[in-house]
């Protein structure tokens, strides 16, 4: 079984690598959208799913990812992916004083909170001219989607591998205590602030490298695309689907809804927003738990039937007790 | 001097409407806990449907008013009716799920503002002319939009004192178990306070298009500007809410004559993340258990 892993992975990783070396522009597009937003969807996975902080505004990050990139090429020509690394250590640098403020609210006022800052981002970097304003950037055009694809491939596989790792380690089992009981976490010795704040870090990095590689893909960076409501809710919403603070759930929401939302975006932009909202209201009470503890418990169940999952969505995929 | 006294009148008439825009919000809250992500675009939907009926029929909105409540209560009660209380049971107790649905029907009903509406910035023209005061200029549509809000605002208090449902509202907000013990009905409580508060949205919203333009993507600062005024006042106080209203309609129109607009539209988030930082409980607040 562990064998068949590994095999799994390794075929997975080099087709990853050299398919896009063989395939046209619109399905390399449709494949560099996909490791986006499963990107994407870990980083917000981090966050509200491990740590049970709902955040819908980690588009904030993914903005000022691309935003740093775009301003940085233009003023030094610097290669972009050294610019779009700076974006993403800036990302982190900035969460660290924003988590700190952020994460001592709680529920629905930290959910607000960072709605707020996404919304606030988006009219700094509308009314500042010296990042072009409404009108936005331009970047220098002409440039190849492979190297952003890879680039791309490289932050989500990493989005991916550190998920895998909070999942079998102390920090994740303190993130996981921490959405539980912040309160009785706190009384059993987690440094919550610490753990929280750490985690907000990784959930800020993630949008941030990725934005770079996106602004640098647009070529052309303006507020609404840079700190789009549509990627944002989109990213959830796939992560919603897959099964919040699961491992996999991410990545299974981000490939399976990847191809429907850009065919729908491209053909019915004016319904997209309608459909995409709607589809999470129903999923929230169809399936709440996700495509992936929903199939978790199924299987659990057909070995030892009297196993079952009670999960609540935000709940750790289903398992061996790690106490 | 005169500026100081203008900016104050500005901000006490734009307060007014604040005020009854978050009196709809801390209903919901007040009672189901719900933080309704969705409360903004309600708000825009109402100002944009006036202001079509206004660009086609030339109708004023505020005969509109009755019409747009009453959609906004139906609106509302089918959503707690028909999806709230869907919810499945193990998750209906945390937050998460409650904030996480309104915030996919914010965008449900942005893309159906779009949709309906179209993505053009729309107004109603009406009362564009200012009453003279001295050197003190009053627009006539804010002050219209703030005696109707006050009104509007009286009859909600009435109604939450004198009527057995209204009783039975603040029962379930002030303790959900004492209630239930003395036999309040509490899903039609909840229906009905998801109703109201989206009713009263609706009626801000008709109030709002004389003041404001409005496109239908505009939702979310409405609820952050709701969210802020009850956080200030704090959550589930009433007077509060009407305090904090003053507070962010002052702030904002400080802002906006000192710091220009853009920092402006900043200024309830802003505010917002103070308070909750330094008056965790709001000024007015009780402890929310």
């Amino acid at each position: 079984m562990k064998i068949a892993g590994w095999i799994g992975a390794a075929t997975a990783l080099v087709l990853l690598l050299f398919v896009p070396l063989h395939i046209n522009g619109y399905w390399l597009n449709l494949l560099y959208q996909t490791v986006l937003y499963v990107g994407l969807a870990y980083g917000f996975n981090i966050i509200s799913g491990y740590a049970g902080y709902f955040s819908f505004g980690q588009i904030a990050f993914f903005g000022i990812g691309a935003y740093t990139t775009g301003a940085l090429v233009l003023a030094t020509h610097w290669d972009w992916t050294i610019c779009a690394l700076i974006g993403g250590v800036l990302c982190g640098v900035l969460a660290v004083p924003i988590g700190a403020v952020m994460l001592r609210l709680r529920g629905p006022f930290f959910a607000i909170g960072m709605l707020g800052l996404a919304q606030t981002a988006r009219v700094l970097a509308s009314s500042s001219s010296a990042l072009g304003g409404g009108s936005g950037m331009y970047l220098p055009p002409g440039s190849s989607l492979l190297p952003v694809y890879y680039w791309t491939l490289a932050v989500a596989g990493g989005a991916f591998a550190i998920t895998w790792w909070i999942d079998h380690s102390a920090f994740g089992l303190r993130l996981q205590a921490i959405r539980e009981d912040e309160a009785i976490a706190a009384t059993l010795g987690v440094s919550t602030t610490r753990a929280k704040v750490s985690a907000f870090i990784i959930s800020a990095i993630i949008p941030g490298l990725l934005g770079g590689g996106y602004a640098w893909f647009l070529t052309y960076i303006e507020p609404t695309s840079a700190f789009s409501a549509r990627v944002d809710l989109q990213s959830i919403v796939m992560t919603i689907l897959g099964g919040i603070g699961t491992l996999w759930g991410p990545l299974v929401g981000a490939v399976l809804m990847t191809q429907v939302s850009e065919a729908l975006w491209a053909n019915f932009p004016q319904a997209y927003l309608m459909i995409f909202g709607g589809l999470l209201v129903v999923l929230l009470i169809v399936l709440p738990r996700g495509i992936v503890p929903a199939i978790a418990t199924r299987m659990q169940k057909r070995t030892t039937p009297s196993a079952g999952g009670g999960m609540v969505m935000g709940s750790a995929q289903p398992g061996p007790e790690r106490t | 001097m005169d500026t100081v006294v203008q900016l104050i009148v500005n901000g006490l008439l734009l307060g007014g409407v604040l005020a009854l825009s978050a009196l709809g919000f801390n209903i919901i809250f007040g009672v189901m806990r719900v933080v309704n992500l969705a409360h903004g675009d309600l708000v825009v939907i109402a100002a944009l449907t006036c202001a079509m009926a206004y660009a086609h029929w030339h109708i004023n909105p505020l005969l509109l008013l009755p019409f747009t409540a009453l959609g906004g209560f139906v609106i509302g009660a089918c959503i707690q009716r028909f999806l709230l209380r869907r919810l499945p049971a193990e998750i209906a107790s945390g937050e998460a799920s409650s904030l996480t649905l309104t915030f996919g029907l914010s965008y449900f009903l942005a893309g159906l503002g779009l949709w309906i509406f179209g993505g053009q910035i729309r107004s109603v023209p009406y009362l564009t002319g200012a009453i003279q005061l001295g050197a003190i200029s009053i627009p006539q549509a804010r002050l219209l939009a703030f005696v109707a809000a006050i009104v509007i605002a009286g009859l909600l208090g009435v109604f939450l004192r004198y009527t057995s449902i209204g009783r039975a509202i603040r029962a379930t907000s002030m303790n959900l178990d004492g209630a239930l013990a003395c036999g309040v009905d509490a899903d039609l409580v909840r229906t009905v306070s998801f109703g109201l508060g989206s009713a009263v949205a609706a009626a801000a919203g008709t109030l709002l298009s004389y003041v404001y333009t409005f496109n239908p993507q505009d939702g979310i600062p409405f609820t952050i500007s709701a969210f802020a005024v009850i956080a200030i006042g704090g959550l589930g106080s009433y007077t509060g809410a009407l305090l904090g209203a003053l507070v962010l309609g002052f702030a904002q129109a400080f802002a906006s004559y000192y710091a220009g607009s853009t920092l402006a539209d900043a200024a309830p988030y802003v505010l917002f993340v103070l308070v909750m930082l330094v008056l965790p409980q709001g000024l007015l607040g009780r402890r929310a258990s």
